[in-house]
């Protein structure tokens, strides 16, 4: 995160908030751990109230124990940041991914 | 894609959990193998190679036992197998067994190799719920 002092070599770090409009299942949970795997290289973590997963655990996601209307706060770090967080915000906004 | 099979003395909690696991990693490749081939609670060497088999496209299989006599039965048939012989990548992962193989589809849907998936199954040991 504090590659920002690099001029040529930027980290590429992205962050989104999302109010959910419906509790992180496990579907949506396993949307955004398979998102993570294909993002392999890139770190994706979420932080709901005082928890913290990295999204690729499915299982760490779904003990973050977000509730329909909280926050949800999504830091994506490595390449293509902004495209990735993004995916990973539609996952998490689309209320027909909650099972 | 790494194949995943649940092994189970029973074939309904085998079948559920690959039911609840596809709910979760859609497109994984999840093949249960409970129960005896007579019906029975118990486990069957036959029927774990048969989903070895189903879940098998080329990049390795996981197997998952619920407990005791699973493991043996995966373990004797692991032992039965010459991976030189048949080419067959396998692995046996140690983890819960409803808990690693969400984890475990999850990470094989997102197209992780063998190592990976079955790291992502034992990860779930120390994942918490509460």
């Amino acid at each position: 995160m504090s590659a920002s002092s690099e001029p040529q070599r930027v980290a590429d770090v992205a962050e989104r908030a999302v109010v959910l409009p419906k509790h992180l299942h496990a579907r949506p949970a396993g949307q955004v751990a398979q998102a993570a795997a294909r993002h392999h290289a890139t770190t994706i973590e979420l932080v709901a109230g005082d928890r913290r997963a990295n999204a690729r655990s499915v299982l760490a996601v779904m003990a973050l124990g977000a509730v329909t209307g909280s926050e949800v706060r999504v830091t994506v770090a490595g390449s293509d940041a902004d495209e990735i967080a993004d995916e990973v915000v539609q996952i998490l906004r689309s209320p027909d991914s909650a099972a | 894609m790494v194949g995943i099979v649940l092994i189970s003395h029973s074939s309904r909690l085998a079948e559920g959990a690959a039911e609840l696991v596809g709910q979760i990693a859609g497109n994984a490749r999840v093949v249960p193998a409970g129960g005896t081939d007579d019906g029975r609670l118990g486990t069957s060497t036959e029927r774990i190679a048969s989903a070895i088999a189903a879940a098998d496209t080329g990049d390795g299989v996981l197997l998952l036992p619920d407990m005791g006599s699973s493991v043996l039965s995966a373990l004797s048939l692991l032992a039965d197998l010459d991976p030189a012989h048949d080419g067959k990548q396998i692995r046996l992962a140690d983890a819960p067994f409803i808990e690693g193989a969400v984890a475990a589809a999850v990470a094989a849907s997102g197209g992780l190799d063998l190592a990976t998936v079955a790291s992502a199954a034992e990860e779930a040991r120390d994942v918490r719920k509460l």
